[in-house]
């Protein structure tokens, strides 16, 4: 990891130096141990702020929209992904961006690791290589960090940025993914599970909105949600308000949520949205043969017509 | 001497006074849900969890809950009828809360009581009983000390418990709580055991930083420029987070649920973090990005709410440093707005 | 315990469309007890939250004079949600009421002062209230001279065209209307310009004088400097202000300005008090 955030620094540092670009977006250390976060980077003198953990978990593609200036931005898979998306919908031009693309070995799932240890307060981490060591004040408990990955990293299949103008480190192998088996598993369950667990994890929502707000490509000025007139949902915490606010979010997010999980990681009370998203994500897939953020070349199915989309619910009702 | 405001309560009692408790009142307690540990009403003693800090959601739900109905109302040719629910029975128990938490309690108070007292609220306040548990293990995020609190305070709770191993030294901090302390499942208290416990406060209290924040902060809060809360908010999402898990946050919104010719009025929670906050009917927002409402939030917590009501809006929790998505930590801002030159 | 959230009845006796585009209608509502009417004691200044049931309340100005008690008035520009619905209802439906909020005008701070209320379209709901209020014949006597200047856009956005006529056949007030702009064809023969001009050229005496402006921002914003140069000093300036407003009983955190809540400490505030905010 060391290596990574000396070469990250160094690609910063020429970036600014030569005035490539006025701001580099990237990760850093958070206050807290097992944190990391994103931080904005203007001059070179701060370049030192910059890591790599395995902490550097949100998207920071989401930062992109409306700037003027050139940016270059630190991005592992996911993120390069969702900045795929944003250029294709002509929020962010190709141009405007350089791409620091860093490959990614997964980032720790923190509620699980947390668990691990009995939810004792953290005081220290330290990282080298796969093993992750957390400190506690009576206690000292070392792991392999391969082992507490969150899901979406262990079954993600791209690992190395689609795009990116510099490469640090070293490529990585990708898996090659095949099915859903968490979607499979899901929809194999009949219906009276299916809405228990639906209505479970909507009961844990409080309507914070961090999903959303975490996610790059929800950056509508208004959300539906704010529409008053007409009231497209309600803004309270009750279960059908709530449910419709998830699922139309899922809906508005077909076609381009790359699954990196900012969503379900921003939650504080670990609500599994990702499941929803997870579904639309196979339907684009088997519908259209289109899976979000790969190439730039490949046009959005739901924002583009083709004689040959499958019509069946119009032809059969 | 036998000690009319504390008592002992041996470990092995507490299940019993729990299920005593339960029989006749609404207990509250952390309770692990999932990964989550919540603040909820509790069904059995057993399922009380004492050990593991902080519950994810303060203990503000109990009193000022996300979602309540205000009134309900039937309007048909042109009569309307409202139906107010009647005021909240059963008394309250919240076992096992923080002092943090107990101390939020006390801003809320002041906010809802006063001249218009707010009756959903009160209601439910003054049939509640404040049962706290001393932190002996303050988290690195943990900062109730430099806000005029601390991890074994007993501002707005009724008893404090501190754990001392093998027993909880039980402290009551007002009449209800002494009264309380007459239960047949408390003990008297002895020196050794009150010893302990001033040990273990102290012990406490010397694992975190007791520099004060409140007080310097008041007054540079006054003088600080635009560009520094650029730089410190930029990563911040404007998500509710932050407001939402707060224990003086207090917030809210007030709308009209309706079906056909009948609906209810109803309160939820809402924060100055979201845009349409303050957006007004013409368009027009006096607090347009995330800028403005950090900085918003900022002021009414350490210098409006200060100069209006004499206490910060913050009891030091540490929630919103931990679950903010992107780990704005509020020290770190309020450190730098103390340290930033007088404009 | 009282609940200060509960509205009470009231029921639209009368609805006046007051501008050519239909935007804004006064309604006028008639309490439907005994009781609600003697706990209704309000003054000029002071607002309602007005609710529509299934869609929501909304805060008004009060647009009647508390010399007549029997009815309350409010005017209502339609924007949203439950304005939106308010313009829908007819003669005879109900409404609910909570009120009266807010701070008002400091009428025993304006005895035998001279006073210069000064309104911009849709704001001038509460000052002719005020108007209304130290005109009738209890109260007249009590204060000084009275400068009235009111301005709309069009002549066909001003409001209350009865009173401002009466008005303007009276002689204990001085009126002065304005537009910002006319057309050939609606026969306006008062004068054409921006409020703060018309303030400028007015040029009221700040000699024992207080003065008290209500509208847009923009009016607001520019008229303070020309009462200042007039030799207004801020003591003397009253400002009512406007916010999104919810609770209306300074709770629920909405208009917070400073360490003020617009709902519960104003909406009425002199200029020095805002500056400090």
């Amino acid at each position: 990891m060391s290596q990574l955030t000396h070469e990250i620094r160094e690609a910063a540092r020429k970036l600014l130096r030569n005035k490539q670009a006025q701001l580099v977006i990237g990760f850093e250390e958070g206050s807290l141990p097992l944190r990391g976060r994103p931080c904005f980077i203007r001059k070179e003198e701060d370049v030192d702020r910059l890591v790599w953990t395995s902490f550097s978990d949100i998207n920071v593609a989401r930062y992109l929209a409306k700037r003027k200036e050139k940016v270059a931005l630190v991005a592992k898979g996911c993120d390069s992904r969702a900045l795929v998306e944003l250029i294709k919908e002509n929020q962010v031009s190709r141009d405007q961006v350089i791409i620091i693309g860093v490959p990614c070995e997964g980032m720790i799932d923190r509620p699980r690791i947390e668990a691990e240890v009995g939810h004792k307060a953290i005081v220290e981490v330290e990282e080298t290589e796969n093993r992750l060591t957390l400190k506690g004040r009576d206690f000292e408990k070392a792991f392999d960090r391969r082992e507490f990955l969150y899901e979406r990293c262990k079954a993600c299949d791209h690992r190395n940025p689609v795009l990116y103008d510099v490469l640090v480190g070293q490529l990585v192998e990708e898996k090659v993914r095949e099915s859903f088996p968490d979607v499979e598993a899901f929809t194999a369950l009949d219906r009276e599970k299916r809405w228990a667990y639906l209505a479970e994890e909507t009961g844990k929502c409080i309507r914070c909105y961090a999903c959303r707000n975490a996610c790059p490509l929800c950056y509508c000025p208004e959300c539906f949600v704010d529409t008053s007139q007409p009231q497209w949902v309600g803004k309270s915490t009750g279960l059908s308000d709530t449910l419709v606010f998830h699922l139309v979010r899922a809906f508005h997010l077909a076609g381009r949520c790359v699954a990196c999980g900012a969503c379900e990681q921003a939650c504080p009370m670990g609500v599994d949205i990702r499941k929803l998203n997870r579904k639309l994500v196979k339907d684009v897939k088997d519908l259209f043969n289109y899976e979000a953020g790969v190439s730039l070349d490949e046009a959005s199915p739901l924002a583009t017509f083709c004689a040959t989309d499958p019509d069946q619910f119009t032809v059969n009702p | 001497m036998i000690r009319e405001d504390a008592g002992i309560l041996r470990k092995e009692r507490l299940e019993s006074l729990l299920e005593d408790l339960l029989r006749d009142h609404l207990v509250l307690a952390p309770t692990r849900k999932g990964e989550l540990l919540l603040l909820e009403k509790i069904e059995s003693a057993r399922d009380v969890v004492l050990e593991d800090g902080k519950t994810k959601n303060s203990a503000k739900s109990a009193l000022f809950p996300q979602r309540e109905r205000m009134f309900a109302y039937r309007a048909e040719e042109g009569k309307v009828d409202i139906q107010v629910p009647p005021p909240a029975e059963e008394k309250q128990i919240l076992f096992g809360v923080r002092p943090c938490d107990a101390r939020g309690l006390l801003l809320l108070d002041a906010v809802f009581g006063g001249d218009s007292r707010d009756p959903y609220y009160v209601d439910k306040r003054i049939r509640t009983l404040v049962v706290s548990m001393a932190c002996v293990n303050p988290g690195p995020s943990c900062f109730c000390l430099s806000l005029g609190g601390g991890p074994c305070s007993s501002d707005g709770s009724d008893l404090v418990l501190l754990d001392l191993g093998d027993r909880y030294v039980v402290e009551a901090a007002s009449e209800k709580g002494k009264a309380f302390l007459q239960n047949p499942s408390f003990e008297e208290a002895d020196e050794e055991a009150m010893a302990k416990a001033e040990k273990i406060r102290k012990e406490a209290e010397s694992a975190m930083n007791p520099a004060s924040i409140a007080k310097a902060l008041e007054e540079r809060l006054e003088h600080v420029d635009d560009p520094l809360w650029g730089d410190l908010t930029e990563s911040c999402l404007g998500c509710g987070v932050c407001t939402y898990l707060c224990p003086t946050c207090h917030c809210f919104d007030i709308c009209d649920e309706a079906a056909a010719t009948t609906g209810e009025r109803i309160r939820i929670w809402d924060s100055c973090q979201f845009p349409l906050f303050t957006q007004e009917a013409s368009g027009f927002n006096p607090r347009p990005s995330e800028k403005e409402r950090f900085r918003q939030r900022i002021m009414h917590k350490f210098r409006y709410l200060p100069k209006d009501r004499h206490m910060a809006g913050c009891v030091g929790c540490g929630r919103c440093v931990t679950e903010c998505p992107v780990n704005l930590d509020i020290r770190e801002v309020l450190e730098k707005l103390s340290r930033a030159e007088a404009q | 315990m009282e609940n200060p959230y509960v509205p009470f009845l009231m029921k639209i006796e009368e609805i006046v469309t007051e501008t050519e585009d239909e935007k804004i209608k006064t309604f006028v509502l008639s309490f439907t007890s005994e009781e609600d009417k003697e706990r209704f004691a309000y003054r000029p200044g002071q607002f309602a939250e007005i609710s529509v049931f299934g869609k929501g309340e909304a805060p008004f100005g009060m647009a009647s004079t508390p010399t007549l008690p029997e009815r309350l008035e409010f005017s209502v520009s339609k924007i949203g949600v439950v304005t939106g619905a308010l313009h829908s209802m007819e003669k005879g439906d109900m409404v609910g009421v909570r009120g009266p909020l807010g701070n008002g005008y400091c009428l025993e701070a304006f005895r035998s002062k001279n006073l210069v209320l000064i309104g911009g379209g849709f704001g001038f709901s509460t000052l002719r209230s005020l108007t209304n209020y130290i005109l009738h014949e209890r109260n007249r006597k009590a204060y000084g001279d009275l400068t009235v200047i009111y301005g709309a856009r069009k002549p066909g956005l001003l409001l209350y065209r009865r009173d401002l006529e009466t008005w303007g056949q009276r002689t204990d007030l001085r009126l002065h209307l304005t537009v910002d702009q006319k057309d050939k064809e609606d026969g306006w023969q008062g004068n054409v310009g921006l409020v703060p001009n018309v303030v400028r050229s007015v040029a009221p005496s700040p000699e024992n004088a207080v003065a008290v402006v209500c509208g847009p921002p923009a009016m607001m914003k520019f008229t303070l400097p020309v009462l200042r140069d007039l030799g207004f000093s801020d003591e003397n300036i009253l400002l009512s202000l406007e916010k999104r407003m919810k609770c209306g009983i300074g709770k629920c955190g909405r208009c917070n300005v400073g360490s003020k809540y617009v709902c519960s400490d104003g909406p009425v505030f002199s200029q020095s008090e805002l500056v400090r905010l």
